[in-house]
């Protein structure tokens, strides 16, 4: 078949029947009579390469397709996205806490298994968020196929909007004043500053911080307890072998003091929730967790060896030392060779920098904290 | 003081959008079929994408502004449109505002 033809047999799939023979004998005429004024110009007959370039300054046949199409060219619109991801944002941070609720009663009233427990609390909190967001959707996109706009998205009254709170959580801790105190008090939005620095931050600020925090630290609490798995963490694939990835002996002698680190580091993210007026309490808190973040990257360097590759007899191990951080050998990165040995090393190299500038970071969240602690 | 290329192109893009349809509108006070519209709009400094225009052709035929007939030309048939009555009167009116929205620009600007 002509490249023509399997074009325009294309865009047609996507048409409706009654409109479909119309467009694609007007596109055909477009095609032909462009492939025809290049012909003229060229003084030739266009090769197969020079006619497909045409096709594709045309458009893909689906964006093609879509330009014909009646009715809105998105599913939800700019109208009403913001209220469709208003109601997601709420959505998912109640199930959360519906959720957690739910598994912190199961688990202080005595159940056999807190593994399970935990798990079916993700397992629920997942597939119904999925619901929730399929639902609100498809409302959103029955409500813009329509062109429906309730009395309540237009005819709206500013002593209503309390509840708009709901999308970000640190309200829920900060939320002791009304919506009209909060506008009142100049804290709402509008009389914000163009821009800011961290110390200027409002505490709604470090309360979505927080909430983020304690929900990525909480995940890899669950995962260092072994309640939760990532499947892949354990082996990697190198030139098409399967390379088991061991830890060394460092990381069970620190289980139990990352353990505390990490519950540390939810403690803080929770307080900030709680309290986020608290602003010198969380920084000193801020400097002990660092401090101790300070101690056992310290301690992990120290070490010396983090990791070991396998693949059969064959071993590598990941390890590092002070001579890494060195610039010269991160330009060489690129040129790492990639069998076991190579990757081994050019993880190591990764490691050890990682860890340095995990340092860096925690000097300077003491640093920063310290002055904080003392402007509060 | 350099700007950014992409959010100028954005912008310009946006103020383009507007007037095309003035522009399609008043190309068509002559019959013309889809291809010659292109190079009409082309040659007086107005590029439009064959998937931009082509829909808007079929829009502005559906509100009953443009009039189309299929006839055959060169050995193919195609697809002729002109301005119908009532595309007419919107474009006299519509060019009106134009007029209006560039004086009060130029004071402006």
């Amino acid at each position: 078949m002509d490249m023509v033809e399997r074009y325009l047999e294309a865009v047609a799939a996507q048409l409706s029947a009654e409109e479909r023979d119309d467009i694609v004998a007007e596109l055909r005429d477009l095609i032909l009579s462009r492939v025809e004024a290049k012909e003229e110009a060229l003084g030739r007959p266009l090769t197969d390469v020079e006619r497909e370039a045409i096709l594709k300054e045309i458009g893909h046949p689906l964006v093609v397709a879509a330009r014909y199409r009646k009715g809105p060219d998105s599913l939800i619109g700019p109208e009403l996205f913001p209220y469709w991801l208003y109601g997601v944002k709420a959505g998912l941070l109640i199930l959360l806490v519906v959720s957690g609720i739910g598994l912190f009663i199961r688990l202080i009233s005595g159940t056999a298994d807190a593994g399970q427990d935990i798990a079916q609390a993700f397992h629920g909190f997942f597939g119904s968020g999925l619901t929730l967001i399929g639902a609100l959707t498809l409302a959103g996109a029955i409500m813009e196929h329509y062109a429906i706009r309730p009395k309540w998205l237009t005819d709206w009254r500013v002593k209503d909007l309390g509840a708009f709170g709901l999308s970000d959580p640190s309200w829920w801790g900060a939320s002791v004043k009304s919506a009209s105190d909060r506008i009142g008090a100049g804290a709402g939005p509008a009389r914000r500053p163009m821009w800011r620095t961290r110390a200027m931050r409002s505490p709604r600020d470090f309360g979505a911080e927080a909430a983020f925090s304690f929900l990525a630290v909480g995940l890899f609490v669950l995962w260092w307890v072994g309640l939760v798995h990532f499947p892949g963490l354990s082996a990697i694939r190198i030139d098409g072998d399967l390379v088991s990835v061991s830890p060394a002996p460092i990381w069970a002698v620190l289980f139990a003091p990352i353990l505390l680190y990490a519950l540390g580091q939810m403690g803080i993210d929770l307080f900030t929730l709680i309290r986020p007026q608290a602003a010198r309490m969380r920084a000193v808190l801020a400097i002990l967790v660092a401090v101790a973040g300070l101690w056992l990257t310290w301690n992990i360097f120290e070490a010396g060896h983090w990791f070991t590759l396998s693949v059969g007899a064959e071993q590598a191990r990941i390890a590092g030392d002070g001579v890494l951080l060195d610039f010269d050998r991160l330009r060489e990165l690129r040129n790492g060779e990639r069998d076991l040995t190579g990757v081994a090393s050019t993880l190591s190299l990764i490691l050890t920098w990682a860890l340095a500038i995990s340092a860096v970071s925690l000097v300077y969240t003491i640093v920063a904290n310290a002055w904080r602690a003392v402007r509060a | 003081m350099t700007i950014d290329v992409e959010l100028f192109e954005s912008m310009r893009l946006e103020l383009r959008r507007g007037s095309l349809v003035l522009a399609v509108l008043a190309c068509l006070r002559t019959e013309r079929y889809g291809y010659t519209l292109r190079q009409a709009l082309a040659a007086d400094g107005l590029e439009m994408e064959e998937s931009t225009l082509y829909p808007l052709l079929r829009r502005l035929e559906s509100q009953g502004l443009l009039l189309s007939e299929w006839r055959e030309e060169e050995k193919r048939r195609k697809r002729f449109y002109v301005l119908s009555p009532m595309g007419t009167a919107m474009l006299e009116r519509l060019a009106g505002e134009w007029r209006g929205i560039n004086a009060s620009l130029d004071k402006i600007l």
